[in-house]
């Protein structure tokens, strides 16, 4: 499978310190990655590297064969790559709608927003009728669900998810989890990072451990998720009951 | 002391227009920028200027001062947020270091211009209609400047909530980092904002020194007004803005007259605003944002 996303000996963190070591990930066209590993593993970090929201100290970032290496954040949107952070991830006052418009800042063409937005609401007819509502008033999950949908209007090759299951019930987290299967049922790559290892390697085709900032395992999410070593050592699921 | 209070009113409405009008520009570059620019003081100060230049010594009129007035003072205020706040704030400056560097750009300007057109007061020479309706006295320019801060108002609802432009505004103002993943060009957005912003400014010193004087202190003399406009308001929030303008201009002119009853001066009134905004910090430091959250 060709590679869209490629990071090769990423190193990054804030202000002088180096929370990310040396890491290396790549996702193919339209394939599902998980990040996983235990809070403060810094797996939110390397995410942020990439769009210049954590500092890059090392390494490459290649997009579509393309160094993409330092571009700025909205350069990276218009070029296809999607991001949704963990937390502040809509704009309260701006209603449901708005915020879409602003996921499609880049587009020209009302018509082609329009369109963009048609799709969207087909695939989260939830907040089509809620779509005048103001984001602040969304619950965590309708929140979530906003999240990604205005990551989509920019109808991105590859879409990097930080969290996205963290804090919901079940019935939302089940939500989400359909939603990303038909986002990537629809060719869009996926990057997720999560804490919710058992739900993340579930959806994800490839996955990879991060442990103090290094990457400790890689590999198909079936065997990490089966691997008894990983299983006790890193995923501590026995721990949490999983 | 009979009161005539239709009349103290209107000048209420005169001076809640004049401080809306100096106030949209500050409160969207603070909440965009994420810090108080003193320096807007010298925009108005700036825009009573060159609007004095187009209207009184080029014979041009006052519409066209108002026009060319809005486009050099917003320029000026593009090349100021380019050539100074931006490469701070890039470079970690905290919001003391641009609030500092803000005074210092205000001296520049403020001594800038008094070198330039000299600190002795101008004045316009166009002379406004004046005309009673029933217990009110109103002049022409009064009626321009109500009129003003409504179209600003409204135009500034439809710009905010109407255009792409807008909605950008209100959504980098909320959450920068987020405007950025979304594929705003937030540079630019800023950008914008400080050149409607100084050409708002700009406007209120053409109004503030048609109705009185003009000289290098025309925007300090109003500046903390328009700075309680913008913290009861809600750092940001326009629609918060035009209700605290009101407020503060009602209070003032309410206030005025309670000073002439008490036999003090009027030059008091400027601590009614003061007051208020020391008010606004302790009891309420968010304004009267949580009214208006689509702002």
């Amino acid at each position: 499978m060709p590679s869209i996303l490629s990071v090769e000996n990423i190193e990054a963190g804030y202000s002088d310190v180096i929370i990310v070591h040396n890491v290396s990930i790549t996702v193919g066209e339209g394939e599902i990655v998980a990040i996983v590993g235990p809070n403060g593993s810094g797996k939110s970090t390397l995410l942020k590297s990439l769009l210049g929201f954590a500092k890059l100290f090392q390494g490459q970032v290649f997009y579509q064969g393309r160094d993409v290496t330092g571009m700025a954040a909205d350069k990276l949107v218009s070029q296809g790559i999607g991001y949704v952070p963990q937390i502040n991830n809509a704009f309260p006052n701006l209603t449901i709608a708005e915020n879409l418009d602003m996921g499609a800042y880049h587009s020209k063409g009302k018509a082609s927003i329009k369109s963009a937005m048609g799709e969207i609401y087909n695939m989260f007819p939830e907040l089509k009728v809620r779509k005048n509502f103001l984001a602040g008033n969304l619950s965590g999950g309708e929140r979530q669900m906003l999240a990604i949908a205005r990551a989509m209007m920019a109808q991105p090759k590859v879409l990097l998810l930080d969290e996205p299951l963290a804090s919901l019930s079940p019935k939302p987290t089940s939500v989400i989890i359909s939603k990303l299967e038909n986002i990537e049922k629809a060719g869009t790559a996926i990057v997720i990072v999560e804490q919710n290892i058992k739900k993340a390697l579930s959806i994800s085709k490839r996955g990879y451990v991060l442990i103090d900032g290094a990457c400790a395992m890689e590999g198909d999410a079936d065997s990490l998720f089966t691997e008894e070593s990983s299983r006790l050592r890193y995923l501590g699921l026995e721990a949490k009951g999983n | 002391m009979t009161v005539n209070w239709a009349q103290v009113l209107f000048n209420s409405t005169i001076t809640g227009s004049l401080y809306l009008i100096g106030a949209v520009g500050l409160t969207l570059t603070y909440g965009l920028s994420r810090f108080p620019n003193f320096a807007h003081a010298e925009f108005i100060t700036l825009g009573a200027y060159i609007g004095y230049s187009v209207a009184e010594q080029a014979g041009l009129g006052f519409p066209l001062a108002l026009v060319v007035s809005f486009l050099v003072t917003g320029i000026v205020g593009i090349l100021c947020y380019r050539g100074i706040f931006q490469p701070l704030a890039k470079r970690g400056a905290t919001i003391i270091h641009l609030m500092v560097a803000s005074i210092a750009l205000g001296f520049i300007l403020r001594y800038s211009i008094g070198a330039t057109w000299t600190w002795k007061p101008l004045y316009f020479t166009t002379t406004w209609s004046a005309f009673n309706i029933g217990p009110l006295r109103i002049t022409g320019l009064w009626v321009w400047l109500i009129l003003t801060a409504i179209a600003l108002a409204i135009l500034m609802h439809f710009i905010l909530v109407k255009t792409k432009i807008g909605k950008a505004i209100r959504a980098t103002s909320s959450n920068p980092e987020l405007a950025l993943a979304s594929g705003i060009n937030v540079d630019r957005v800023i950008l914008i904002t400080w050149f409607i912003g100084a050409g708002l400014a700009a406007f209120a010193g053409i109004f503030r020194g048609a109705d009185t004087q003009i000289w290098p202190l025309t925007g300090w003399d109003i500046i903390l007004p328009i700075f309680a406009v913008t913290i009861l308001g809600g750092i940001g929030n326009f629609y918060g803005a035009i209700v605290a303008a009101f407020i503060i201009g009602l209070a003032e002119n309410v206030g005025v007259v309670g000073l002439i009853a008490l036999g003090l001066s009027t030059s008091y009134r400027i601590g009614i605003a003061f007051l208020i905004l020391i008010i606004t910090l302790i009891v309420r430091p968010e304004g009267l944002a949580m009214l208006f959250r689509r702002a």
